[in-house]
């Protein structure tokens, strides 16, 4: 009994641990690069957009998952955007109605989410092709993956452009800000060097 | 015959291919209007409370904003006509310390969408602030700092005119332009310019301002 629970359990775990780290859609995979280029100079915005993404993930899967059966394969990326438009309208909506400062800063972003490539690929990849359960853990998986990818970029370059994290002072009165890091070029260079590192971590080869 | 059957296997095809995407797009559609319906009070408000906070701090003695019953169109620098809500600014002792009104037009990356407040008089300006607008950051996102909106306080109610090269603290119809976002620039100046002299002269036209001059 339990034997064959674990065996249940394993694809399970590894759907879910494939989004955080071995197929990370930002370190990894290399998908998703506009919003994590453009809303990460503070990690409030950053953490917004990943939550925005988990919630259009989620929904699209679910629904990708339920009609799998029924998509006509030449119709199939026409139903995935149809879907994922739906559910980025109403993230947005829901960001204007209760968040409305948070959804000035990350401006036209949230409808960008649209095509974000993670979301199509998960649907074209996965939810497609798997069953409703399997495809509820990879959209957690890879959208908690690409939230704290975010956060974390976000965190190194807030912290250099502002001293700050979450408005917490964490660098000495001493340390002198890096406007640039808050720029776009911050956000390049800050990830090409964790990209570097992932890959260094990893062992893997350009 | 053949024909007709022909006809029935073509619909019964396109039935057979679409009947999901229509279904989808319907309840799809169903769902967007039903969030859009129960949000968008709610977002209307957040406007309407965004306004009130960028007015009140360009009109500190504002306390209440009543909208004009007169209704003012203007001509926008695209050359259509538009409506205008033009709102009168009430202190707490119930008097008319200022206008402000929407006003909008091109910008370098997106449309710029300003609240703009005058004085009571309509004789000068109280400043303006943004409510939307896709300028470049770091250059033309430099239309919402202190230092180019403050040479719009206290400016002529009129037309205004942009410069590069001039003392931004100096109060008067020329603004000095942003470094390196000539173009943002030049669209707030004319966005204010247009707006303010059209709405100006309509008042004037029916006796609204000079209502105010016998309070």
């Amino acid at each position: 009994m339990s034997s064959s629970s674990d065996a249940k359990a394993a694809p399970y775990s590894q759907t879910l641990l494939a989004g955080l780290w071995r197929e990370n859609p930002v370190f990894r995979l290399l998908l998703g690069m506009c919003p994590t280029l453009a809303v990460t100079a503070a990690v409030k915005p950053a953490f917004t957009m990943g939550c925005c993404v988990i919630f259009v993930l989620l929904c699209s899967n679910v629904i990708v998952s339920l009609m799998r059966n029924l998509l006509k394969p030449h119709l199939r990326i026409l139903m995935f955007t149809l879907t994922i438009a739906t559910f980025v309208t109403v993230a947005d909506l829901f960001l204007k109605a209760f968040l409305p400062r948070m959804s000035e800063t990350l401006g036209p972003y949230v409808p960008l989410i649209i095509v974000n490539c993670i979301i199509i690929c998960r649907a074209e990849a996965c939810a497609s092709k798997n069953p409703l359960v399997v495809s509820i853990i990879d959209a957690v998986g890879m959208g908690v993956g690409f939230t704290l990818t975010l956060c974390v970029l976000a965190a190194v370059r807030e912290l250099l452009a502002t001293g700050k994290v979450f408005e917490v002072q964490l660098m000495p009165e001493a340390f002198v800000p890096w406007a640039a890091m808050s720029m776009p070029v911050g956000a390049f260079i800050t990830l090409g060097l964790l990209l570097g590192l992932v890959n260094a971590a990893t062992g893997k080869k350009a | 015959m053949a024909k007709k059957d022909f006809q029935v296997s073509r619909i019964r095809h396109f039935i057979e291919q679409s009947w999901l995407l229509i279904t989808a797009s319907f309840f799809f559609g169903l769902l967007i209007a039903v969030t859009n319906a129960g949000l968008s009070p709610r977002i209307e408000q957040n406007k309407i409370n965004k306004r009130n906070r960028l007015v009140g701090a360009l009109l500190p003695e504002a306390k209440n904003f009543v909208s004009l019953d007169t209704e003012i169109e203007i001509e926008s620098l695209q050359g259509k006509k538009e409506k205008v809500e033009v709102y009168r600014a009430m202190s707490a002792a119930d008097e008319c310390v200022g206008w402000s009104f929407n006003a909008a037009g091109p910008g370098f990356a997106d449309r710029i969408e300003l609240v703009i407040a005058v004085d009571a008089r309509f004789e000068k300006l109280a400043g303006f602030d943004v409510l939307s607008s896709n300028e470049t950051p770091g250059f033309g996102d430099q239309i919402k700092y202190d230092y180019y909106r403050d040479q719009f306080k206290g400016a002529p109610a009129g037309a205004l005119k942009l410069v590069s090269i001039g003392e931004p603290g100096t109060i008067d119809s020329q603004i000095v332009a942003i470094s390196g976002a000539t173009v943002s620039s030049e669209a707030v100046v004319e966005i204010v310019s247009n707006s303010v002299t059209q709405i100006k002269a309509q008042m004037q036209e029916k006796g609204i301002i000079g209502h105010v001059k016998q309070q």
